[in-house]
């Protein structure tokens, strides 16, 4: 177990420019879940933690150790991987082991690790068998248990639940953080999956175009989103984004309606900004009240509903829990509470 | 069900036989072609060749043609030039396998690396595979010939040669001489089949074992070998076979001598049928080979199949 830090970090591919000054402090037994869109860099800065790729500018430290010119192998960290890379021709039992094989660990410290992280993970039966023989979900196991096997100072995750169907990555999500809550090991997760993030981390760190974009708990992420980015990437259906305009303590929307809003600190009246709220938070009000606004597409999920509007030619989404009886074509009347209002200035930022 | 059954067996009968024989030969007729062929080119001249070795066939004699049984197997029995080329088959197969696979495996690890202007190394690594074996051959007994050749000049100069002379014409080390020029010849065929075995291999494998703390070394022994072996065993296989019959170079390089050190069986078949002109000895000697390679191949696939069986 260590803290990692990570200082200016830079990454660049001849005169690509892919990660632009990385900062992140990570706490010991820390669950960190890099998020963001493909190509973001997240895997990239995943990759230059683990030694896979060179640091360009910048220092990546281990425990309060330089690691920027240190080997993959010399600095005792674990890494699932997406495939899950494991060695074809080695059994089950061979695969966990192999990196205690290579430091020469003692056969009985060997056979010990091994049968515990089994047992952890349910692959007794396995031990044996060879990867091909496995299904998706017990590769995944085992590519864990070759990681808990070693006890290294950090996990590093590399989209580790992609290749599963939905109701597998939902199970194996819950097992990786029982996992955590068993081990309390540093870990570092990178998913694009924004469920996965929320769920799992104890920070989320937001990335996008090489910068990281907000790091905090994932509900500071969803409840005050940094900007427009994190916004728009944090929940789903995603956040609505309304052009408006300043006004009197209220924002002005395009086709001329007012929305009340918490007046923001520092904004100058008649100053452009976007309009944010999230569709679970939009209210559809019954005593006719609020905005009008026609019934464009109706998405049942069965949770609840995904109703498509549109306000004057603006797209709005709502997601509501009423199984109420919209048609195609109608009309309701929604409101936007002044307390779930976000509002980002022109550049994109939080205001207030 | 009995119904259909009954009408499509009473509509076979009533099939004219010119129908019913067009039907029945339908498949024979599609695969007559190549059937064909292949007996005419193949199968009758390896059926006449085996006759030869029971007959006494020589050109220049034309009283000879007679069958004379296993009087030529019990010749070659007592002929110390076969023994003899038996050897050199061994040492001459042996040596150009082994060094055509280490440094094709080498050369294939090198072009394995990304580096600039690899295409163009790639493609430049392969040329020898395009030469003429026999070119190949005249232009290496010219390279070990000190009159023409740098070879001899640079041996002596580096003290391996205590003055420039033809390795040729050296019963000590006159095999060299082709060897040499067959691995030069042969190892962009290990070189092709190993790199492209080689860039099957999933790259993150090798991250997983480099993080797992595996050195290069170790990463070689337990991901890279364990993926070649199949395509290794493979290759090796043909190319044993293949360099065994393959008198070609020796042929044109040394013609067999000095003092038959470099006659391998194939050339001794070659010199017995094509110089000596006799077609039946020289038949009995490519049946005793074929008997070999045979015997070679099947324990070969033997092996492989317990491996396989194995897993």
């Amino acid at each position: 177990m260590a803290s990692i830090e990570i200082e200016k970090l830079e990454k660049s591919y001849g005169h690509v420019s892919v990660l632009h000054g990385i900062d992140l402090d990570i706490r010991d037994g820390e669950f960190i879940v890099l998020v963001g869109p493909s190509g973001c860099g997240k895997s990239t800065l995943l990759r230059m933690i683990a030694g896979l790729e060179d640091v360009s500018k910048g220092e990546i430290r281990i425990a309060g150790n330089r690691v920027n010119d240190l080997h993959p192998k010399d600095r005792d960290i674990a890494m699932v991987f997406q495939s899950y890379a494991l060695y074809p021709h080695m059994s089950v039992a061979g695969n966990m082991s192999y990196s205690l094989r290579l430091r020469k660990t003692a056969k009985e410290k060997i056979g010990a690790a091994v049968a515990g992280a089994a047992s952890k993970l349910g692959l007794e039966p396995l031990l044996e068998r060879r990867p091909k023989a496995l299904s998706g979900g017990q590769r995944q196991r085992v590519a864990m248990g070759r990681a808990i096997v070693r006890q290294p100072k950090a996990f590093l995750f590399d989209e580790p639940l992609s290749n599963l169907d939905a109701r597998l990555r939902e199970q194996m999500r819950a097992e990786i953080k029982k996992m955590h809550a068993d081990l309390k090991a540093t870990s570092i997760y990178v998913t694009h999956d924004q469920i996965e993030a929320m769920t799992l981390a104890d920070r989320i760190v937001a990335m996008h175009g090489g910068v990281v974009q907000q790091v905090g708990s994932p509900l500071e992420l969803y409840d005050r989103p940094a900007n427009l980015f994190v916004a728009g990437f944090i929940g789903s259906p995603g956040m609505n984004f309304l052009d408006a305009a300043y006004l009197g303590g209220a924002a002005i929307l395009k086709d001329g309606s007012r929305i009340a809003v918490n007046s923001p600190a520092a904004v100058q009246e008649g100053s452009g900004l976007t309009l944010g709220i999230r569709p679970e938070h939009i209210v559809i009000t019954t005593d006719g009240s609020g905005m009008r606004a026609g019934v464009e597409l109706v998405e049942p999920t069965g949770f609840g509903i995904i109703l498509h509007l549109s306000m004057h030619g603006l797209p709005v989404k709502v997601f509501t829990l009423d199984r109420q009886a919209l048609a195609l074509g109608g009309e309701v009347t929604v409101s936007f509470p002044a307390e779930h209002v976000h509002l980002f200035d022109d550049e994109g930022k939080r205001i207030g | 069900m009995t119904m259909t059954a009954d009408t499509l067996g009473r509509r076979h009968d009533r099939r004219p036989w010119l129908t019913r024989l067009a039907h029945a030969s339908e498949p024979y007729l599609y695969s007559a072609p190549s059937l064909i062929l292949i007996v005419v080119v193949m199968l009758v001249p390896l059926v006449i060749g085996i006759s030869y070795a029971f007959r006494d066939i020589q050109l220049l004699n034309p009283f000879s043609g007679g069958f004379i049984g296993i009087e030529h197997f019990r010749t070659l029995s007592e002929d110390p030039a076969f023994y003899g080329a038996l050897r050199n088959t061994l040492w001459w197969t042996g040596a150009s396998v082994l060094l055509q696979f280490v440094f094709g495996l080498v050369l294939a690890l090198l072009l394995d690396k990304p580096f600039w202007g690899r295409g163009l190394v790639q493609a430049l690594v392969f040329l020898p595979w395009a030469v003429p074996s026999f070119l190949a051959g005249l232009n290496w007994a010219w390279l070990f010939n000190p009159v023409i050749g740098p070879i001899p000049h640079w041996l002596s100069g580096l003290g391996l040669m205590a003055q420039p002379g033809n390795i040729l014409s050296d019963p000590q080390y006159a095999m060299w001489g082709p060897i040499v020029a067959n691995v030069w010849w042969g190892i962009p065929f290990f070189a092709i089949t190993l790199l492209a075995a080689l860039q099957a291999i999933p790259r993150d494998l090798y991250e997983a074992a480099s993080i797992d703390g595996a050195s290069w070394s170790q990463r070689f022994f337990s991901i890279t070998l364990p993926f070649l072996a199949p395509t290794i065993a493979i290759t090796v296989l043909l190319r044993t076979v293949w360099i065994s019959n393959f008198a070609d170079l020796i042929v044109v390089m040394t013609g067999g001598g000095p003092a038959d050190r470099t006659q391998i069986v194939a050339s001794y078949i070659f010199t017995q049928a094509f110089k000596a002109l006799d077609f039946g000895y020289a038949s009995a000697i490519a049946l005793v080979l074929l008997v070999l390679l045979l015997v070679y191949s099947m324990l070969i696939i033997l092996l492989r199949q317990t491996l396989l069986n194995k897993d």
